[in-house]
């Protein structure tokens, strides 16, 4: 399926225009080339190695629609497969996690070891099959490409990609700051929560990326916070953002920006300072010491980090680990984990663990006034009397190519960056998400 | 003094779920003690939820009626878009047993069906699940001093607050 991308993106950077058709967030034609050409054609972010940790782990996921398990053999090796069974399709694994030497069909019993190959046919000499059949591998299907960057498992049923390394480019230096906080990598916090809204994928991808709505949408919370500076006590829930002007409208100078890569990869941030309020605090002399100054002081800024298309990282108020799935033009499932540095201590954990579900939860102060503004606007977008959204307008005079003395601080050269004060608020970081869905949308089949 | 008996358990569960319901929450604050604990445990799989909020994912943890006094004021702000109008909801409360119980303290456990009507966006939700409450006679009165809420359908659909479970 062909898309006019230009119907949709009208990108004329001479001009100073960027304008995004509300059509891309409903039309089902859009849809289904999204998921034929993106989320089932090219990288897709699977999990972390965390999640199958010993012999014999699995975890299951999605890629697109395609259910997907990624599943360690005997001696370690981590591999990807689709998961359903040759034979009639049906899902094999049926939880999202788990250990398993075989994997039993529950349709038919064909059975599959833990390095995905077929055990057994069930009575296949009974079975009158032809020749042709008992020559054909009756494993499971592996996903065409598999990679490992830091822990971050990465799959695509396309075989026609780039490598991860080069998919990622630059923006994997980010996922470092992740990684390296703690000498054993990261892992997720038990308890997964999973929600829905009824509004399209690219919201939450812009939303993760968005420093205009925090004051807008968020001003329930922010009182709260406001509430708690004034009367500190032990039984409250502290914030990172209490002791951060970064998010106040009046503060003055440069308190973050943006970063864009190519392929759609994008960062948000904004400067914290080495602070208590920050679980990580505890390790603060220990990473300088090993990873230098400035990636240590990158690692307590404020990070909202989108691998295009699925994967997003936000450590904020706390640290958040959100995978992204779309179900129809107006539907979209968020799969969540609070992701933390292994070995933190006890303290440090329970702060994070609080302050996520405060902020991060479906059920906390936060995320909800972002998913009914997506609803707000999944919505708005029938009205096309002016179909061109005017969202992607703001920081166009402040972008410029390359980094900044920020970047350089750990040798990261971005495509595009914007230094911004507080009321700056870049919108032109969405760019590189819709130059890359163009990229993916119009090229040949 | 005497114990707590079922038919007061029963009038102090389906006064609480009033007072949500009708959104008097000053009142339902003033059921719990200062020290509650009031915990939605989050699912670590599909049949065990976490079980330690120090080291798991809850859905809310909060100890405090303090913390509790922050959502109460989010929720009547008028700031949260998620919040207004805010929805239409009903909780069904059934199965109360006292579970341990003393002359000062008792521990009840019930089942719940709040049943949500989202008039922002006409959709009716119902979420269900089990309460564990532990309570405390202070004076004359019991107090809650601890309500854990399983929630048995957790995929959530766009939001769920404290008014909902």
């Amino acid at each position: 399926m062909s898309i006019d991308t230009a119907a949709y993106v009208d990108d004329r950077p001479d001009e100073g225009i960027f304008r995004v058709n509300r059509a891309i967030f409903t039309d089902e034609q859009v849809f289904e080339a999204e998921m034929a050409r993106i989320f089932e054609g090219g990288w897709v972010f699977l999990g972390l190695e965390a999640q199958a940790p010993a012999p014999h782990d699995f975890f299951t996921t999605f890629a697109g629609r395609v259910p997907i398990l990624v599943q360690r053999d005997g001696e370690g090796q981590l591999r990807a497969f689709v998961n359903s069974c040759p034979h009639k399709g049906a899902r094999l694994a049926q939880t999202q996690s788990g250990n398993a030497r075989l994997h039993v069909c529950p349709y038919h019993s064909w059975s599959f070891d833990s390095a995905g190959r077929s055990k057994a046919v069930k009575w296949q000499k009974a079975g009158c099959y032809s020749a042709a059949f008992d020559q054909q591998d009756h494993g499971l299907a592996a996903v065409p490409c598999f990679e490992n960057y830091r822990g971050f498992l990465f799959g695509s049923l396309s075989a026609d990609v780039p490598s991860l390394a080069d998919y990622l480019g630059e923006a994997a230096k980010l996922l470092d700051l992740v990684a390296d906080q703690s000498e054993e990598g990261a892992e997720l916090v038990p308890g997964q929560v999973t929600f829905t809204y009824q509004a399209n994928w690219k919201l939450q991808l812009e939303n993760c990326s968005d420093a205009y709505h925090f004051t807008s949408a968020h001003p329930s919370y922010i009182r709260v916070l406001e509430r708690r500076q004034q009367e500190t006590s032990g039984e409250v829930v502290a914030s990172v953002w209490e002791n951060s002007d970064y998010w106040k409208e009046e503060t003055q100078g440069v308190g973050g920006g943006s970063y864009s890569f190519p392929n759609g990869h994008v960062l948000n941030w904004g400067v914290f300072g080495i602070t208590p309020a920050i679980p990580l605090y505890e390790s603060a002399a220990v990473l300088a010491e090993r990873h230098g100054e400035g990636k240590r002081d990158w690692m307590f800024n404020m990070r909202n980090l989108t691998i295009f298309p699925n994967l997003q990282v936000a450590e904020n108020a706390s640290s958040q680990l959100r995978v992204i799935r779309p179900i129809g033009p107006g539907l979209t499932e968020m799969r969540t984990w609070c992701i933390a540095p292994k070995g933190e201590s006890d303290a440090a954990r329970r702060q994070r663990i609080r302050q996520y579900e405060d902020f991060f939860n479906p059920t906390g102060m936060a995320t909800p006034d972002d998913t009914v503004s997506y609803e707000n606007c999944q919505i708005g977008y029938a009205g096309r009397v002016d179909p061109w959204l005017q969202g992607y307008a703001r920081g166009m005079t402040a972008s410029v190519e390359g980094g900044n003395r920020f970047s350089d601080r750990i040798g990261l050269t971005p495509a595009r960056s914007v230094l911004a004060d507080s009321q700056l608020c870049d919108e032109t970081l969405y760019h590189a998400y819709y130059r890359a869905w163009a990229e993916r949308m119009g090229g040949a089949e | 003094m005497a114990t707590l008996t079922r038919s007061q358990a029963e009038e102090l569960l389906f006064r609480e779920a009033l007072l949500i319901d009708t959104r008097r929450y000053d009142e339902w604050l003033a059921m719990f003690t200062p020290d509650i604990e009031f915990w939605m445990p989050a699912w670590r799989n599909e049949t065990e939820t976490t079980t330690d909020p120090d080291r798991e994912l809850s859905l809310i943890y909060y100890k405090g009626r303090r913390n509790l006094e922050d959502r109460v004021m989010r929720l009547t702000s008028g700031l949260s878009t998620a919040s207004s109008p805010p929805p239409r909801v009903v909780h069904v409360i059934s199965n109360v047993l006292l579970t341990a119980g003393d002359a000062d303290t008792a521990e009840v456990s019930a089942v719940f069906t709040c049943h949500r009507f989202d008039v922002r966006m006409n959709r009716t939700e119902c979420f269900f699940g089990r309460y564990e409450y532990a309570l405390r006679r202070e004076s004359e009165a019991w107090l809650i001093v601890r309500k854990k809420i399983v929630l048995l359908n957790d995929v959530i659909p766009t939001v769920v607050d404290i008014t909902s479970i």
